[in-house]
């Protein structure tokens, strides 16, 4: 089979898209391939920042194909004289056969006696060439999605006639078939077809800049393994794994193996064509400069790799897309450039140290939040009483905790004012705790609950700073994190400056999923009482604001819970759990989602795995019930009368419903406090299933009987509240 | 530093990238006599983007950023810097190339060093304007900013510009090898401290400490005022007047200006932002529209051809 060769090369993309954007190559790709019935081989694709390459063996034409189309009945094709009716002719003259050369037959092979008209079409397979340059790279080139697209005066001349927006402007095709030129053009938007702006050709583009002397030169290549030869030559690596393994090479050369790469080496691969890893060193006199703000510096600014001796970074690790031997005059430029930043840096640490962090908290009145939600420092106040509220309102919050969470709430926002932060917001919270542990906070956890108190910012459970905090320290990390959240929320809400469609200019929903989190993954207590109530901690975090919100307190309570469980649906779903599943446990009462969060995701786990197990059961109890609550609407369970149960099937299901009445509260078992519990509980529940099933085959529920009715609903309603402590099971399979 | 490193002198930056653009048939334009944030708002760019109609031009813009002001005594941020901006539009299909052989033009042998362009889109929240692009790398220094523009006062681009904005400070610092922009030579024997110092210290003084708050205040609605003024007032014909749009923006850009200082002093709220950047841009967005002739009852601008001979050579 012929070998396809595509290179679409273009100015530089951006790093991140690169992954996306290969594998997009290699599936549309093989999909057009497939539907022009090339029977592409296994497809390959790679990409450099100038490049993106697909390559992979196609047939040398289409398979010629014959196809019978079907006309008129045979009946209708002859009139009473036996001419040949108008429907005959008129299909003849469509398929451009003679009438008398068209054939009949059954069409149907339960009707042996009807024939019906019918030819023959023959296609014969065009060439892979032909087809490549028409019903495969045009739609290609469309085909390719960006996260941002670019509008570059282009337009293709296909079937679709009209712009071609691209990630960046493409500057040249390489489109061979077993080294012939596939023919695609791309045209001016303005001009259109007089002005052709890239045409396909053999010819690709090595590096930039290297070898020396020989960038400009264009490269002419026949095959795949001859582009790749060529291309090397040339200071490009198309295969970005080969990359990786060159830059992991290089960095052990240097010394950096296992490092804490960031997140950067992913992204290294993608930056460029040609890696060279530089090492440049920090100057000595940045050694006392926190770890966090070299890391700012290092890796956020300048996507350098942060190298060191146990804690204190001594060098970076840079890539360049140049020539070795330019290395030295690189690594100065590049230590000039950290050498820049790592001063101002030291300059704000030494002036921000000069005061206690303590004494800017009074600074804050003159930093405003939001002119309807006053200062930082008003801010701080209410985040203040709001833990105060947790501890002696609420309850939910030991003495001590109170204590800690309180000097951490006073102290979270003082690091606003300090310089370092003003030069990089990106450490807010950080340096706040830094200062302080500097400083020497005499409460321990302070500076800590301080330092985290803007996470958790993903949704991911493992995600920060979970494995930082344990037991109460993490119920005083949750109470500060908490009471700045909800403060937020609460403020925007009552002002109106709700998150609508994708705009939310405040990240009101981040908030609620920091908030929401908070309560799932960090504030665990086996004491029922001092469980959180997300519930009642939005009351107390209204009332916080005293009156001065503009909309009235209960519309903002009412608003800011169903956004919160809004966010608590989708941190659910993106946890991967299925979307009936989380409706069936957010359907839950007592408590419902909002009054117990942490239990709720309990019961969520629990009915994930049991419905898993028990798939059968579930699906047929789900229908029951779903049938259960049409009858029986928003009804409250009432007491079932035992003398009116008539029918066995009635009986067999009262029984079974009274043997799972969880017992009585206080007695220890109930609330599932244990994680197993729920999962036991649902596992005997759903042995009702065979006892409903036969409830609603044997027994009429609306009787005509008002009293056997009610009767009959009243225990059907008993049994759906069984479950309802749990998950409301007629939510579940769609 | 050893002597025989030491690149060209700031001016010498400055003939050395005007001459390499003209030769590519660049007009050389001056900058714009009132007080912008960037090159960018000056009209040559934001409004000559604008149309159908051919452009090429160079400028240095001085930019003044209040908020950047440091006293003098940062040695790499400054109340104002200088650009030297290039419009090509539409844009050639090896502007990059071009680009490049400027830096050539300046005495940087990409080869020997690492050149890379890294994703960094524009945009402008005052002028309703965005582009995509890169940011010029040069050994890890951002020393260009390179921007196809695609949208400029929310009109779609057609054709689009291609926006080459050079930092002249960075690439002066660069070339000459020094640490401290006041230590940069402007021209020769004199630095860019004796030159800007004393400016810097005075304007950033008056950005965070004098500025008085109620006079920019009222410059800045006024300001906008008189903009939607100029836009409602009719032709001898009745209609919308086409021919206000170079004072409206004029107004326009005290309105950003009034804006940035009172940013600097610490006057602007969160939310009071926002309020004032729509105002600005509502006001920008009005003047294009104008300018352009869509909201006009006259023919709207087509490609007429008249660009200047230095457009027509290139």
């Amino acid at each position: 089979m012929p070998e396809f060769l595509l290179e679409i090369g273009v100015e530089e993309m951006p790093a991140s898209w690169l992954p996306g954007l290969t594998e997009q190559m290699r599936q549309r790709f093989t999909e057009l391939a497939q539907a022009s019935l090339l029977v592409p081989e296994p497809v390959q694709s790679f990409s450099t920042p100038r490049r993106l390459v697909v390559t992979g063996q196609v047939a040398a034409r289409q398979a010629d194909c014959e196809e019978k189309v079907w006309g008129p009945a045979a009946k209708l094709a002859k009139d009473a004289a036996g001419n040949w009716s108008k429907a005959a002719e008129g299909f003849a003259k469509k398929s451009g056969v003679p009438v008398d050369q068209l054939q009949q037959a059954a069409k149907d092979a339960a009707a042996p006696n009807d024939p019906y008209l019918f030819f023959i079409r023959k296609t014969t397979g065009r060439e892979a060439r032909e087809v490549l340059s028409s019903t495969v790279i045009p739609p290609l080139l469309r085909a390719l999605t960006f996260p941002k697209r670019m509008n570059w005066d282009a337009m293709l001349i296909d079937e679709r006639r009209g712009d071609l927006p691209f990630g960046r402007p493409i500057r040249w095709i390489v489109a061979l078939l077993d080294g012939e030129v596939v023919l695609v053009t791309i045209h001016d938007k303005q001009a259109g077809a007089r002005k052709p702006i890239v045409t396909s050709g053999a010819e690709t583009r090595g590096h930039r800049f290297l070898p020396r002397g020989r960038s400009s030169e264009k490269v002419k290549v026949t095959s795949w393994s001859d582009y790749r030869a060529r291309l090397q030559e040339r200071c490009v690596t198309v295969d970005p794994g080969e990359r990786e393994r060159a830059i992991r090479d290089q960095l052990a050369k240097g010394g950096a193996t296992n490092v804490q790469d960031f997140g950067l080496l992913e992204e290294w691969k993608h930056l460029v064509e040609w890696p060279t890893v530089v090492f440049g060193r920090i100057p000595d006199e940045f050694r006392k400069l926190p770890t966090e703000v070299l890391q700012t510096v290092l890796v956020h600014h300048q996507r350098y790799i942060p190298l060191g001796e146990g804690e204190h970074v001594t060098r970076f690790a840079a890539l360049t897309n140049a020539d070795r031997a330019a290395e030295a005059e690189i690594v100065r430029g590049m230590e000039r450039v950290v050498t820049a930043r790592l001063r101002d840096g030291a300059f704000f640490f030494a002036e921000d140290m000069k005061r206690p962090l303590s004494d800017r908290v009074r600074d804050l009145s003159g930093v405003t939040l939001h002119q309807g939600l006053g200062t930082y420092a008003e801010k701080a106040e209410r985040m203040a009483g709001l833990v105060d509220t947790m501890g002696e309102g609420l309850g939910i919050l030991t003495k001590g905790e109170r204590e800690t969470a309180r000097e951490a709430a006073r102290l979270a926002k003082a690091d606003l004012t300090t310089l370092m932060v003003r030069e990089f917001p990106e450490l807010q919270g950080v340096m706040g705790g830094i200062y302080l542990r500097a400083q020497g906070h005499p409460q321990a956890n302070v500076a800590e609950a301080v330092r985290w108190h803007y996470h958790p910012v993903s949704i991911e459970e493992g995600s920060a700073p979970a494995r930082v905090f344990s037991g109460g320290d993490a119920t005083v990390f949750g109470a500060v994190s908490l009471a700045d959240k909800l403060d937020t929320l609460a403020g925007y809400f009552g002002l109106g400056l709700v998150p609508t469609g994708s705009s939310d200019p405040y990240g009101l929903r981040r908030a609620a999923q920091g908030a929401v989190r908070v309560l799932l993954d960090f504030w665990q207590t086996d004491e029922t009482e001092r469980r959180p109530s997300l519930r009642k901690l939005v009351v107390a975090t209204v009332a916080g604001y005293g009156g001065k919100l503009k909309r009235p307190e209960a519309d903002v309570v009412r608003d800011l819970e169903t956004f919160l469980l809004e966010r608590l649906r989708y941190v659910f779903t993106a946890r991967g759990f299925a979307g009936d599943e989380v409706e069936a446990v957010l359907g839950a009462r007592e408590p419902d989602a909002l009054d117990d969060p942490r239990e709720t995701w309990k019961r969520l786990q629990a009915l994930h795995r049991v419905r898993l197990e028990a798939t059968e059961d579930f699906e047929a109890l789900a229908v029951a019930f779903k049938r259960a609550k049409n009858i029986i609407g928003d009804r409250p369970p009432a007491e079932v009368d035992t003398g009116l149960l008539q029918e066995g099937a009635e009986r067999d299901l009262h029984d079974a419903v009274s043997e799972l009445q969880p017992p009585p509260p206080g007695s220890g078992r109930q609330g599932g406090g244990v994680d197993g519990g729920y999962e036991s509980r649902l596992r005997s529940l759903s042995s009702l299933r065979g006892p409903v099933d036969r409830f609603f085959d044997d027994v009429l529920v609306m009787a005509e009987d008002p009293r056997l009715r009610a009767n009959r609903l009243s225990l059907l309603s008993q049994a759906l509240s069984l479950f309802y402590r749990i998950a409301d099971i007629s939510k579940l399979g769609g | 530093m050893s002597p025989a490193k030491k690149g060209l002198a700031l001016q010498e930056i400055v003939f050395t990238l005007q001459k390499y653009w003209a030769d590519r048939g660049c007009l050389i334009h001056q900058p714009w006599d009132a007080e912008v944030g960037a090159g960018t708002m000056h009209p040559e760019t934001f409004l000559r983007v604008l149309g159908p109609d051919p452009w090429r031009v160079a400028y240095v813009q001085p930019s003044r950023r209040p908020a950047d002001g440091r006293y003098g005594e940062n040695p790499n941020r400054v109340y104002k810097h200088q650009q030297l901006q290039v419009i090509l539009k539409p844009p050639p299909a090896d502007i990059q190339d071009v680009y490049l052989g400027s830096l050539v033009a300046l005495g940087v042998d990409p080869a020997a060093h690492d050149v890379r362009f890294e994703e960094d889109n524009w945009e402008s929240p005052t002028l309703g304007a965005w582009g995509i692009g890169w940011q010029v790398l040069l050994d890890g220094q951002e020393i260009t900013q390179f921007t196809y523009f695609q949208q400029a006062g929310g009109i779609d681009l057609a054709p689009i510009s291609g926006e080459i904005t050079y930092g002249l400070e960075r690439i002066g610092m660069y070339l000459q090898d020094v640490d401290d922009m006041f230590a940069l030579e402007w021209a020769p024997g004199v630095t860019y401290g004796r030159v800007r110092k004393e400016e810097e210290y005075q304007l950033s003084r008056y950005s965070f400490e004098l500025a008085d708050v109620d006079l920019h205040r009222r410059l800045f609605e006024d300001a906008l005022k008189e903009g939607w003024r100029l836009l409602d007032t009719k032709d001898a014909k009745g209609a919308k007047d086409a021919r206000v749009t170079l004072p409206a923006y004029d107004w326009t850009l005290k309105a950003s200006h009034a804006f940035n200082v009172l940013d600097a002093r610490g006057a602007i709220s969160v939310s009071q932002r926002a309020g004032m950047i729509l105002g600005i841009r509502k006001l920008a967005c009005a003047i294009a529209q104008r300018y352009v002739g869509v909201d006009t009852e006259t023919e709207p601008r087509t490609a007429k051809g008249d660009a200047p001979a230095a457009v027509k050579r290139a």
